[in-house]
């Protein structure tokens, strides 16, 4: 695509120069997506969607403009150059402080995501085959009043331009799959998903869709689904808890990774996601969890959902620590929040498409496995519970208080996994929560978990993340408290 | 992009299908939202975008395809994709046909000028002025202004040819002081509606009135929840009214229907012609959208239907259609609660003592059968003595049954158009007895 819009990337530039920026950056996109529903035995949805477009970025006096446009004539990228420049002025004339400062960093290259088999090589029939034969054996059971399988099929092709000398190119393949189960009897409902909460989603092609397996488990997950609605109602109290990959991935999400944005730290989500319990004066010295948690940011991560060679405003990805040994290291950062408490950009920062501004994201943010098989994890829990897959997820918005629930979860008693039990939730607060880690299941377990609706940002932005997890152990965790008050 | 470009173009793009069955949705948005912090402009954005929405039915099959490219070869190629993708999915022969629809005038007052040609320095205006008022009383504002012009025209070979244009405008604001915040917000169709001084001087008055919060024990709590709260707890009742989610079994309405489920005092519509609201007469299929009572007095009766649904049910089709086909099923979008008698303060004055909650946090379901949902208190919770707001309190979590709520609900006759990014409805203040927390935070 970059020659093509090499012409239109001067003329924009050009034009936001001649109208007063000092810096200015556009990225073009074509994005296309494939989604595919099979629910209770119809294609419940056949889209194939593209669409095209731009993001320009000015900066004029310290401020910052964004106009995005679909329009890609001479005239379209005039006026939305100079759409940008005039927000940014507007947003000068009124600043008691600025934000921001010009970058000056230049990189020419291009990133293509490694893709084993392209998902436009496999035929359309084939696609929705699968799904229609994974979706027709959820329905395991009577009770299975609903099944539910899918496909996203994403592709991104982006270039990045900027008046200090950048030109990126890259090109984005994202895959996701999943089922899901709803039973229903009398007075309960009872739903599970596989794989984890929301299926799996990572970076690359047709490969990702059959790493889910989804037809050799969807028998399994309509049996759970319907044994839920006759399983007794999960124990209350402080409880040793071992949670699954997929949930650790969500509680890493909910309690680190968005804790750790420096923009939410700086109060720039404040009035909507909220803000964190943590500042730059905790870096070093604060104990966020046990010596067996570390963290990282890997944004180089082979089928990372959120791998990229660069991040939306022209920064290489790196990798870099969060929490090391429990300690906090470091936040996700853009440009202008790293520039705030004196380090470099670890090239965070996302838009969801060419209409959106560029801010900081999770990214793929990882719990480093322990050296522990699974199994070994449920050795000296005499009692406690297992929970896999979320079904319910709250957090205060300064990401200290939360509450999580499972859809499953089997009673641990003398080290064994004993009864199922339904409707499993439990609570805590972020740093004492961590701090009882004391087990971590080793790399044959761990995931690289992406969640593919991220909200953030307004207007609100659908961001695609990933957290690597393997399952882990918490030690006198407060069970049951979304049914017990 | 106005209606009558609007409509030529989705004439264009069903010539395209020829005598084949099709669908075209046109959607033209172009919006602007300035973001402050710190009494500081920090993100400041626009975009405007035109997408067209294919739907081709070929022999009982259905494919959709969408683009944004307006370009005769673009569009061409996008009804060929839609025609080429249903000619490959499975035969449905329960899917619906299209709808014949030609009428679907839109409410009075959906439209204004002055809001579809907001300028950023018209935002930045008003931001200033809530910004002003942070300022004088030694606080920090966070929030955003937005104006967004959207217009909408469905058009399919059945005959049907309808168009929305609408309005739509917003403010909200967080004060931020150093141990306490307070919020405000407003929602119009109007620019000139966006009172950056009174909002700002609501949001700072509450984050000072907040100052220096104190624990107050979780339990069973008398609340009075402002718009803003309650707004966002009962959008987790919307989907209950879904006949797919009634069908499949996870509503509490399949506990039957013709019941009543909450106080007499709760009178609850879908109705998107509420002056507050004035939203779109028709579905995304194309289809009347009806107003329909989801609780009166009390009483749970009616179920929100699409064209699938109806069909499937042997309901009447209330338009509460999504784009099809697809696997959400119908969907509330205007929810309007009937208010009560007493003002705010009455209610408040009425109160021995309970906590008076300004704006909910992170609400997600516990237990979707039973309406259970947790959440957090957020900027602004006070503690209500002798019945006068005495101070502000650290923020809690509850863990809280919808229907349980509106069993106890009293209602202010004050309503207020609230919402997110998933919902818009119109909702008074309400008072609860006997609400449900479970935890404290730190702050």
């Amino acid at each position: 695509m970059s020659a093509v819009y090499d012409g239109l990337a001067a003329r924009a530039l050009d034009t936001a120069c001649a109208r007063g920026a000092s810096y200015a950056d556009v990225r073009f996109e074509d994005d296309r997506s494939e989604r595919i529903d099979v629910r209770n035995g119809r294609v419940a949805t056949l889209r194939d969607e593209t669409s095209s477009g731009y993001g320009i970025r000015a900066f004029y006096d310290g401020a910052w403009g964004f106009a995005a446009s679909a329009d890609l004539s001479d005239g379209g990228v005039d006026a939305a150059a100079a759409r940008a420049v005039e927000i940014a002025r507007a947003g000068a004339a009124v600043a008691s402080q600025r934000f921001g400062e010009a970058p000056t960093d230049r990189y020419v290259d291009t990133f293509a995501t490694p893709v084993a088999r392209d998902p436009a090589d496999v035929p359309l029939g084939e696609r929705v085959a699968l799904l229609l034969a994974a979706e027709r054996d959820l329905h395991a059971a009577p009770s299975i009043r609903a099944g539910h399988a899918w496909i996203d099929l994403w592709r991104v092709d982006k270039i990045f331009y900027s008046t200090s000398g950048s030109r990126i190119a890259q090109s984005l393949h994202q895959t996701g799959s999943g089922i899901a189960a709803l039973a229903a009897d009398g007075g309960d409902a009872q739903d599970r998903t596989f794989p984890g909460d929301i299926g799996l989603y990572q970076a690359g092609g047709w490969e990702i869709v059959e790493a889910a397996a989804l037809g050799a488990n969807a028998r399994r997950i309509g049996e759970e689904a319907a044994q839920l609605l006759g399983a007794p109602q999960c124990p209350a109290g402080d409880l040793d808890l071992i949670l699954g990959g997929s949930q650790v991935s969500l509680q890493i999400h909910e309690s680190c990774g968005h804790a750790a944005e420096l923009d939410r730290i700086m109060g720039w989500e404040a009035n909507f996601s909220g803000t964190s319990f943590l500042d730059p004066s905790l870096l070093g010295t604060l104990r966020y969890g046990s010596d067996l948690v570390t963290i990282v940011i890997d944004n180089t991560l082979p089928r990372g959902l959120a791998t990229v060679g660069y991040d939306d405003e022209g920064a290489k990805s790196v990798r870099s620590d969060i929490i090391r040994d429990g300690m906090l290291v470091g936040f996700e950062m853009s440009r202008d929040t790293a520039r705030t408490i004196g380090r470099a950009t670890n090239a965070c920062v996302r838009a969801a498409s060419w209409r959106n501004v560029p801010m900081i994201r999770m990214c793929n943010l990882n719990l480093l496995p322990g050296d522990l098989p699974f199994d070994a994890l449920f050795d000296g829990v005499k009692h406690g519970i297992y929970m896999e897959s979320n079904r319910s997820w709250s957090i205060d918005d300064h990401r200290l208080n939360f509450q999580f629930g499972c859809q499953i979860g089997w009673e641990i008693v003398n080290g064994k996994r004993a009864r199922m039990v339904k409707n499993p939730t439990y609570a805590g607060v972020t740093p004492q929560f961590w701090n009882s880690c004391d087990a971590i299941a080793d790399e044959r377990s761990w995931v690289s978990w992406g969640t593919p609706n991220c909200g953030k940002g307004e207007p609100m932005q659908t961001g695609r993340t990933a957290q690597g997890a393997s399952p882990a152990r918490f030690r006198n965790v407060r069970v049951g408290a979304g049914y017990d008050g | 992009m106005d209606k009558d470009a609007r409509e030529a173009l989705a004439r264009r793009v069903l010539a395209f299908a020829g005598t084949a069955p099709a669908e075209a949705i046109v959607n033209d948005v172009d919006a602007g939202l300035t973001r402050f912090t710190h009494n500081a402009i920090h993100q400041n954005v626009a975009s405007a975008d035109t997408s067209v929405r294919v739907r081709a039915i070929v022999a009982g099959r259905t494919g959709v395809a969408v683009t944004n490219d307006l370009g005769d070869a673009a569009l061409r190629a996008t009804v060929d994709r839609a025609m080429a993708m249903a000619a490959l999915a499975p035969r449905d022969d329960d899917a619906p046909g299209f709808a014949n629809n030609a009428g679907g005038a839109s409410p009075p007052g959906a439209y204004d000028d002055g809001t579809a040609t907001a300028s950023p320095a018209e935002r930045a205006r008003v931001v200033a002025e809530i910004c002003s008022v942070a300022e004088r009383n030694a606080l920090w504002a966070a929030g955003y202004v937005a104006t967004e012009r959207t217009g909408t025209t469905i058009a399919n070979s059945a005959g049907t040819l309808v168009s929305y244009d609408g309005t739509s405008c917003a403010l909200n604001v967080k004060a931020n002081g150093p141990d306490s915040t307070g919020f405000a917000e407003r929602f119009s169709t109007t620019v000139a509606d966006l009172d950056g001084t009174k909002a700002g001087s609501v949001a700072a008055e509450k984050a000072l009135r907040a100052r220096e919060p104190v624990d107050v024990p979780p339990g069973e709590w008398t609340v009075i929840l402002e718009p803003p709260a309650f707004g966002e707890l009962l959008s987790y009742l919307s989907d209950h009214f879904s006949a797919q989610t009634y069908d499949e079994g996870s509503s509490f309405l399949c506990d039957g229907l013709e019941r009543a489920y909450a106080a007499p005092s709760v009178s609850i519509a879908d109705d998107y012609a509420h002056p507050l609201l004035a939203g779109q007469p028709f579905d995304f299929e194309g289809y009347p959208t009806a107003r329909v009572p989801l609780f009166e007095r009390g009483v749970a009766s009616r179920l929100l239907t699409d064209a699938t649904w109806a069909k499937r049910l042997a309901l009447p089709n209330t338009g509460h259609g999504l784009p099809a086909p697809n696997a959400h099923g119908p969907s509330a979008r205007s929810v309007v609660v009937a208010p009560g008698t007493a003002t705010l303060p009455e209610l408040i004055a009425g109160t021995p003592r309970g906590l008076l909650v300004t704006r909910f946090w992170y609400i997600r379901p516990v237990d979707q059968r039973k309406t259970i949902v947790t959440g957090m208190t957020r900027d602004g919770t006070f503690l209500i003595e002798n019945g006068e707001v005495a101070r502000g309190v650290r923020n809690m979590r509850f863990n809280q049954s919808i229907l349980g709520a509106l069993e106890r609900a009293v209602f202010s006759c004050e309503p207020a158009r609230t919402g997110g990014y998933a919902y818009s409805m119109v909702v008074p203040a309400v008072k609860i007895d006997g609400f449900r927390f479970s935890s404290g935070t730190e702050f």
